[in-house]
């Protein structure tokens, strides 16, 4: 494997690591009740 | 806490402005489908085909697309934040500047003073208005958010945030010129790079501008609208976060087998596929939001408008992908079936969003009930059966010109001449033009609508939002 | 983390955007345009032509017409080599285009003479009698700007002369256009290279001339040759044609190939067998005779 191949991977699974940490960040059970917070209080009457 | 006073005076000058161009962009392109039929409807040098559809793209994309941004962001921004507009006196000058734009690029294009880079046409100066305009609206919004009275920001405010970065990017870096005169400028890129920087421009055009505005709108209208939440925020974040980072990707879709280079194809490709993901996020999520709320589909014309827009957008986004691998695009580009494919998003989806928003928008802002319901729903029917008239008989068309283009005999030569192709493709424009039509008379039902209820709609009594739903 | 931050959230949406528009538009500068694309025989545009080029950008023929062809089969028999990047290094703005009401322009330069051109663009549905291309006789009436013209050919760095220069003056807004038409796609010698080698006896599949078979030819020969050679090939634009002149081979192959220096389109996409027709249609047409 030349340089601009592992460059390639590394890319390839540092982008994909980046979502799987956004995913966790934001389904995390802690977060739930915070995360959800925003769709009610836009309910409120304006 | 006192409650904070919200401009709405500017949200209704907003659309009224955007209702007008949109009104133009309809018309222009009923004109321009009939001037592909018939060529001497072409009067020379002002109103021809080659002139006037730029004005329609144009006036559709940054009238009627961008005016209904303007309208509902701005609306949208106070009540999401608790807090009135930063400063009233910006969004003034904003409106003015606006139509001053949209009316200047409508003359200097037929003028032909034009850069032909589609959805991008209008020369220097007018560049320099846009972007003018677009920093003064972002630095309202911007502010606007900084100064909340609410510390959350709920999933519409992101996209609107996106939109305003997105847009500037794209716009300045594609805008790059060498002028000659006040009137004429060249590309500062050259063939092949100006081909590939001008489609990263035109495609995420579409996803700053089309994308995640109406998205911004379709997240804040639909719960207000039913009164029940979305189904999951969290959803619609990774959603938000996938949708923005691969959109940028994909420009060179629309460059498949040209000379631009085969890897930037390839993941243009790649990335479009992928793109079903984050697009059908917000599809779920939306219907997974009517969960037990499906009877207002029947009893509340603006369920339906935003339902169907949201089905128009998943269809549009199954459809685009389609379109971006490299055998079908092989097939299908340069036929009808694109046009088809940008109306299904521009009628369907965007359109019908806006038209919701701007429903849900007027008792609100002037403090009247709608006119009257029953034309809202002839306006609903005129405008899905026109876009489903307009889109079905030009993705046939598209189809049976790709097959003739591909034709050929036993001994390897072509089964049809260019023209024997073209001539098949008559009875399309025909309906295509129909569709059109149909689907500007809804426009002008809308406004009718809009005009008698200023006019002679019933004071709003009741809170017109209670935790159950609309009242 | 960034959920209550608008600024922390957007300068990561900004990086989020900045990712993709990195890899696949910027990073491709580093060899669009180069030395590895370059094509040594593409030329800049001369100011006749340039000019040209500018109407054809203000009239917005770019709506209708694409001018990038494809690698693909059936688009090269019928338009011409395909395109390659080197051959555009000139072109500010690219005028690939989306959509093809109309055909392709991206090989038309030298497939005809230009006074097809002029004789098509005054009128495209005397020639092309279902086309729905609009008259262009009315940018016979404008003429080009000297003055206007260097500073452009300043701005894009293009090498030009005060004689180009003179030579405008006199010149109407369809020359150029014309001028530019003719320049598309002919910089690289693609019509010699594509030119097919006929190998073995040619033979004749239709010798013994019937009338029946004349008039089936002749709607052919209509749809094909009359816009140049007249409706009963009397000449007009191409030269007047009497079959007595040629072998039945000799015919064929000038039909079959075209004249690529001549200006007469090939026509070998049409398949040896209409191209056989037409063979017979020119070569036992009698002066006068009519096929209704």
């Amino acid at each position: 494997m030349d340089w601009a191949a592992i460059l390639y991977l590394g890319v390839t699974f540092g982008l994909f690591a980046i979502f799987v940490a956004i995913v966790i960040h934001t389904c995390r059970d802690k977060h739930k009740e915070t995360g959800e917070a925003p769709k009610y209080t836009m309910l409120e009457d304006d | 806490m006192e409650k904070p006073v919200y401009n709405t005076d500017i949200v209704r000058s907003f659309v009224h402005w955007s209702l007008l161009w949109g009104l133009v962009a309809i018309l222009v392109g009923v004109i321009v489908s009939l001037q592909m039929v018939e060529p001497d409807l072409n009067f020379p040098p002002y109103l021809t085909f080659g002139r006037l559809r730029p004005i329609h793209t144009n006036a559709g994309i940054y009238g009627w697309g961008v005016g209904v941004i303007f309208a509902t962001f701005i609306y949208m921004v106070q009540r999401l934040c608790k807090t009135p507009l930063w400063s009233n006196k910006l969004a003034k000058f904003q409106l003015w500047f606006f139509n001053a734009t949209i009316i200047a690029s409508a003359i200097t294009l037929l003028l032909g003073y034009t850069t032909s880079k589609e959805y991008h046409e209008m020369e220097w100066p007018i560049d320099v208005m846009v972007v003018i305009l677009w920093v003064v609206f972002a630095v309202n919004i911007l502010m606007t958010i900084l100064k909340r009275q609410e510390e959350q920001m709920y999933i519409s405010l992101w996209y609107m945030m996106a939109a305003l970065v997105g847009v500037a990017i794209l716009y300045l870096v594609n805008a790059a010129a060498l002028p000659v005169s006040l009137f004429k400028s060249y590309s500062a890129y050259a063939g092949t790079n100006d081909a590939n920087v001008h489609w990263w421009f035109g495609h995420n055009a579409v996803a700053m501008a089309l994308t995640a505005p109406p998205l911004a709108m379709f997240y804040y209208f639909l719960p207000k609208t039913t009164g029940v939440p979305i189904y999951s925020h969290r959803l619609s974040i990774i959603a938000f976060w996938s949708l923005i980072f691969m959109y940028l990707w994909t420009g060179a879709h629309h460059l498949l087998w040209t000379p631009v280079p085969d890897w930037v194809q390839t993941l243009a490709m790649a990335f479009s596929v992928m793109l079903i993901a984050p697009s059908w996020g917000s599809v779920f999520n939306g219907y997974l939001s009517m969960n037990g709320q499906w009877h207002q589909m029947k009893e509340n014309y603006l369920v339906k408008f935003l339902i169907i827009g949201l089905t128009f957008y998943g269809l549009q986004t199954l459809q685009g992908p389609m379109q971006a691998i490299r055998s079908f695009s092989a097939f299908i580009h340069y036929t009808d079936w694109v046009p088809a494919h940008i109306h299904m998003g521009t009628m369907g989806w965007v359109s019908m969003i806006s038209y919701a928003s701007i429903y849900y928008l007027v008792p609100r802002i002037y403090g009247r009930e709608l006119y009257s319901v029953p034309l809202a729903n002839m306006h609903f029917w005129l405008t899905l059966v026109g876009q489903l008239v307009w889109s079905i008989s030009l993705w046939v068309a598209g189809v049976l010109q790709a097959g003739m283009w591909n034709a050929t005999n036993s001994d390897g030569s072509l089964t049809y001449t260019f023209m024997e192709t073209m001539v098949e493709m008559y009875p399309y424009w025909w309906a295509r033009a129909a569709g059109g039509f149909i689907f500007f008379l809804g426009i002008i039902i809308f406004i009718y609508n809009l005009f008698m209820t200023v006019r002679k709609g019933k004071d709003v009594v009741a809170p017109i939002v209670t935790a159950a739903g609309r009242n | 983390m960034w959920e209550k931050k608008p600024l922390l959230l957007i300068a990561l949406a900004t990086a989020a955007i900045l990712v993709g528009t990195t890899i696949t538009m910027v990073l491709p500068f580093a060899w669009v345009n180069t030395e590895t694309d370059r094509i040594a025989s593409v030329t800049p545009y001369t100011p006749l032509q340039q000019e040209g080029r500018d109407i054809y950008i203000r009239e917005g023929c770019n709506n209708c017409h694409t001018q990038t062809i494809r690698p693909l089969v059936t688009e090269v028999l019928r338009y011409g080599d395909y395109s390659k990047s080197g051959e555009f290094v000139y072109d500010r703005p690219f005028l690939w285009g989306s959509k093809r009401t109309g055909p392709d322009l991206a090989r038309i330069g030298g497939k005809y003479p230009d006074a097809w051109h002029y004789k098509h663009m005054d009128s495209p549905r005397s020639m092309v009698p279902k086309s729905n291309m609009y008259d262009y006789a009315w940018l016979r009436k404008s003429t080009l700007d000297p003055v206007m013209s260097e500073r452009k050919m300043k701005v894009l760095g293009f090498p030009y002369t005060q004689e180009q220069l003179a030579q405008l003056k006199g010149k109407n807004e369809l020359d150029a256009v014309v001028a530019y038409l003719q320049k598309l796609g002919s910089d690289i010698a693609w019509r010699k290279a594509a030119e097919v080698t006929i190998v073995g006896e040619l033979k004749n599949p239709y010798p013994d001339t019937a009338h029946r078979s004349m008039e089936e030819w002749e709607v052919i020969y209509s749809e094909h040759c009359a816009a140049c050679h007249g409706g009963h090939l009397e000449g007009e634009i191409g030269p007047h044609l009497d079959g007595a002149n040629y072998t039945d081979e000799e015919l064929f192959s000038l039909i079959f190939n075209g004249i690529p220096d001549g200006g007469m389109p090939a026509f070998s996409s049409l398949g040896t067998n209409k191209v056989w027709k037409i063979t017979n249609f020119v070569k036992y047409y009698v002066q006068g005779e009519d096929h209704p």
